[in-house]
């Protein structure tokens, strides 16, 4: 069959048909299913409507979470003041701010891989330690860092790098190991000094590719996240879908997986969008 | 009398491999490059060229001898030698212009200091003066805000030679710089470098494994010929005494020297005389 070729070339429409394929045959399964559950149990919770989906998502806007709704005064006040101490945004806003805690304290990760690729010295200390670090496991340490750090926000962020950071420093070192060294030389031969050749010859031409590798690990990190607010926290979003769960709340959570998607994938554009904006040498896709 | 450029004294390179044995690169190496010289260097594919270049660079050490560059022993590669290899030779995250500009900022400008009036002002000089080597080099105005993807294989390399020169090295090493050009492109950059050697003074040493091109740009040549012995293949050098011919040299002498050197590279034995000739003779005329 032709379509199945190497060499088979699908139109404009046939691309964009089938690039929505999957996510309209998913929809309207979900929806069939929905249909078919309610016809037997109007009150089922497992698979809600439209209308019920969009309830939930209007009061997650527009309300307080339960837990402070007794002293709630809401309904008075302005539509911009509701929203802000709406459940849906104080959650994003705590996983927001953990999320960019982590995401900043992924930096220092580059820079170590950075200076372990180009200072032989630096690379012999670190290299066999992170090689083996990055094989632990690190939701097996989770135990072990809410009784180092107790179950604070320290805990998760912790969890969060040690997951993630050793990752991002072998990137960094593999990356900075691979520019050429006619570049190296050639550096050295223009006067540059080692700092010179690390933070003006190496570092610029590797951050657009350590950017993309940052943006790879972007749902590990929320993995990692969601773990530590699932397991021990107050507010986030995660630990919303978390308490949700017990009362089957899934008119609100399906809500919040796509919200959670859909700030995921925002994301990865900003970053993506950055990278180009700042890197408009780097070609590769 | 000129003075030595680069020295080298009886360098051995050998280059461990499996089972703690070694293969021998280069054997009993005896040069003398003299300021102001254009030097070709040539041979067969791995007989040591690249790596002759490398000791020079001060990127590698030899296993036994001794290589001065400008009076000295190096101990890793610096603004003495510049350098133009056949590859990657250009920044690709820096433009045409922030590449010719890299070498006078990061030796003229430290930290903040190109933010203070004095910097800004030699920054400007430097920008000057990187547009004058790259227009001499044959490029336009408008292809200094390009970057080096956006320039063919001949341009990169204009840019790599102006970006070398505009640190004036003493000693301009370049590694099969024109290799992977097309022979019109190659002919042109030919006749640039030998040019700009002219007119600059600087000393050039230029391995290549095109003998037309060491014989048409070098004032002297150095041919390294493998020198089989029983498995392993070590290098001489021999430094050849050809008169220099030029790109307008009548064909049939430059056909005639392309034998002599390429005889010269072929793989010698071990038994013959091949070592004792080894850089017997110091010759070549400039023109």
């Amino acid at each position: 069959m032709n379509l199945l070729r190497i060499h088979a070339q699908p139109g404009r429409a046939a691309t964009w048909t089938l690039s929505w394929f999957l996510f309209a045959a998913g929809v309207a399964l979900y929806f069939y299913t929905a249909q078919q559950r309610h016809r037997e149990n109007p009150d089922d919770r497992v698979t809600p409507s439209v209308s019920q989906m969009v309830q939930a998502f209007k009061d997650a806007v527009s309300k307080p979470s339960e837990e402070v709704q007794a002293d709630d005064t809401s309904a008075s006040q302005p539509l911009w003041e509701r929203i802000r101490t709406s459940m849906l945004w104080t959650d994003s806003v705590a996983t927001g701010r953990r999320f960019l805690i982590s995401v900043a304290l992924l930096f220092p990760a580059v820079l170590l891989g950075l200076q372990m690729a180009m200072f032989p010295y630096i690379g012999a200390f670190f290299l066999r330690f992170c090689l083996f670090f990055d094989k632990i496991v690190a939701l097996s340490l989770l135990p072990i860092l809410f009784i180092a750090f107790g179950i604070d926000e320290l805990s998760k962020i912790m969890l969060i790098v040690i997951g993630v950071a050793p990752t991002i420093i072998l990137d960094t070192y593999n990356l900075s190991k691979s520019v050429p060294s006619e570049q190296i030389v050639k550096g050295f031969t223009l006067g540059a000094d080692d700092q010179a050749i690390t933070y003006r010859i190496v570092l610029p031409q590797i951050m657009p590719r350590i950017l993309n590798g940052i943006r790879l690990q972007l749902k590990t990190v929320m993995c990692f996240l969601f773990a530590g607010e699932m397991i021990a926290s107050t507010d986030g979003l995660a630990y919303r879908i978390a308490l949700l769960r017990r009362h089957m709340g899934m008119d609100t959570i399906l809500p919040y997986v796509l919200w959670v998607a859909l700030l995921l994938f925002l994301v990865d554009l900003g970053m993506n969008v950055l990278n180009r904006k700042l890197h408009p040498w780097f070609q590769e896709a | 009398m000129a003075q030595v450029a680069v020295r080298l004294e009886d360098v051995h390179v050998d280059y461990p491999v499996q089972a703690g044995a070694t293969r021998k690169i280069l054997y009993g190496i005896d040069l003398e490059i003299e300021s102001g010289e254009f030097v070709s260097i040539v041979g067969q594919t791995g007989c040591g060229k690249s790596t002759l270049l490398r000791l020079i660079l001060a990127e590698e050490k030899p296993t036994s001898g001794r290589v001065l560059v400008g009076g000295r022993e190096r101990s890793q590669p610096d603004r003495y030698c510049g350098y133009v290899p056949q590859r990657y030779s250009l920044f690709p995250d820096k433009t045409v212009l922030n590449n010719v500009t890299f070498g006078p900022e990061v030796t003229g400008l430290n930290g903040f200091s190109r933010l203070t009036p004095e910097g800004r002002k030699r920054l400007r000089e430097y920008r000057e003066d990187a547009m004058r080597y790259l227009r001499h080099t044959g490029l336009m105005d408008a292809d200094a805000r390009k970057y080096p993807h956006q320039l063919s294989g001949g341009m990169q390399q204009r840019v790599a030679i102006a970006q070398a020169l505009i640190m004036k090295p003493p000693v301009l090493l370049m590694d099969e710089a024109f290799s992977a050009l097309d022979p019109g492109t190659r002919a042109g950059m030919q006749r640039l470098i030998h040019e700009l050697w002219r007119e600059s003074g600087t000393t050039i040493v230029f391995v290549t494994h095109n003998t037309r091109e060491a014989v048409c740009l070098g004032t002297r040549i150095i041919a390294l010929a493998k020198e089989e012995s029983g498995e392993q293949g070590s290098s001489v050098a021999l430094d050849l005494s050809v008169p220099h011919a030029n790109f307008d040299s009548d064909e049939e002498e430059i056909r005639r020297l392309i034998g002599e050197v390429e005889a010269a590279t072929l793989p010698r034995s071990a038994s013959g005389d091949a070592c004792s000739q080894s850089v017997a003779v110091h010759a070549g005329s400039s023109d």
